[in-house]
């Protein structure tokens, strides 16, 4: 697998229709691993119960996506879900494990605890606020807890990215799906035109009425009323 | 027994100490030379016969300068709890063990000196059980801060 990704690419590309193959290579790679994803369950707090056993219930479920192999060791896991506050203690560990893990790895960052360091980000004297200070993380599930369908959010969200960011082009750069995550019915070009619109309106001056609209300039003319009348 | 009783009762034990108030419970001050002498009596005295001990915890009275060490004992056999608490000098707070009467205390000493930073003597095995071992400070002392500790601006 090493040799395909690492190796192909610079051989294949420039025989003619090297790129085609690389890309039909690179969809049904990324289609695989996206679909089978196993997560470490890295629970250590009460997200634990949402994001790594609610899941795996049957009600709401993560084997329609292919993720219920949920390993314990992180030889066997590709995506670590961090469901939990980490405490300083903790980090260290969480490290370890996380460097134990095989490329291509993922990490999800789920609860606000682990997205910021949540309810304790301010007296807090163990706790370190955000997962991301220790490790990279692909993609947060914001909550407290999130729901299941939050946690499948997240898990799609990660599908999207892996399927559309990633290439063995460019074996270990990853594209974040940002654009794909706007909200229902607004685009990129909404944003792009309000920006703009904000821009110019801010920075387009009423030379005229600029002057009196000060709040200075009424306490000046209070001032000129009182000295004319006792001058 | 009900909860006068009981601390009318402990007070004729020790005429040093006196009733707490301010819990929902029977409670208790003593000072800290008769403390030993006082949770000896408390677990080996069938009338009370506390044979354990829930939790012992510390209050930080910085105001007054003293630490008050609260001990909450319960007896299985006669079903009634009390609330024995002591107050300590917070610049120098040493306290007898109480882990050779309930051996549970053991741990529970250890994590009131991790996090307030009081010192047992006789405790056979006192180092910090929560935090790592080369912290510095004691976290749950009032003036104890940290670079992490964030503060709101009011």
């Amino acid at each position: 697998m090493g040799l395909i990704t690492d190796k192909l690419p610079g051989y294949v590309e420039h025989v003619p229709g090297g790129s085609i193959l690389i890309t039909s290579i690179d969809a049904i790679i990324n289609h695989s691993r996206a679909n089978s994803l196993w997560p470490l369950a890295f629970g250590t707090k009460c997200c634990a119960i949402e994001m790594l056993m609610a899941t795996g219930a049957p009600h709401q479920d993560t084997s329609r996506f292919g993720a219920e192999v949920a390993r314990q060791t992180p030889r066997q896991a590709d995506l670590m879900v961090i469901a939990g506050a980490i405490v300083k203690k903790m980090a260290l560990r969480m490290r370890l494990l996380y460097e134990q893990m095989a490329e291509p790895r993922y990490v999800m960052a789920t609860g606000s605890c682990a997205i910021s360091g949540g309810p304790f980000m301010y007296n807090s004297y163990t706790i370190v606020r955000g997962a991301d200070e220790i490790v990279p993380v692909d993609v947060y599930v914001p909550g407290c807890p999130p729901r299941p369908e939050a946690f499948f959010w997240g898990l799609l969200t990660l599908q999207k990215m892996i399927k559309q960011g990633e290439s063995i082009r460019h074996p270990n750069i990853r594209k974040k799906p940002v654009l794909a995550m706007l909200p229902q019915g607004i685009k990129i070009e909404d944003i792009h035109q309000q920006i703009r619109d904000l821009l110019e309106q801010e920075n387009t001056v009423d030379v005229l009425k600029a002057a009196s609209q000060k709040t200075w300039s009424a306490k000046v003319e209070e001032w000129i009323e009182k000295t004319s009348k006792n001058p | 027994m009900d909860r006068e009783n009981l601390e009318k009762s402990v007070i004729t034990l020790e005429p040093k100490a006196h009733s707490r108030g301010k819990a929902d419970r029977a409670a208790v001050e003593v000072p800290a030379e008769n403390l030993q002498n006082l949770m000896r009596q408390l677990s080996q005295n069938d009338r009370f016969s506390f044979d354990m001990l829930l939790d012992h915890t510390a209050i930080d009275r910085i105001g007054e300068g003293k630490f008050e060490l609260v001990y909450n004992l319960y007896s299985t056999e006669h079903a009634h709890y009390l609330m024995v608490s002591c107050l300590i000098d917070r610049g120098k707070p040493i306290v007898p063990t109480v882990s050779s009467i309930w051996p549970i205390a053991h741990w529970q000493e250890r994590e009131v000196f991790d996090l307030f930073g009081v010192l047992y003597d006789g405790h056979t095995d006192l180092r910090r059980i929560f935090l790592d071992d080369d912290w510095k400070g004691y976290p749950l002392r009032k003036d104890y801060s940290d670079p992490d500790m964030l503060e709101f601006e009011k």
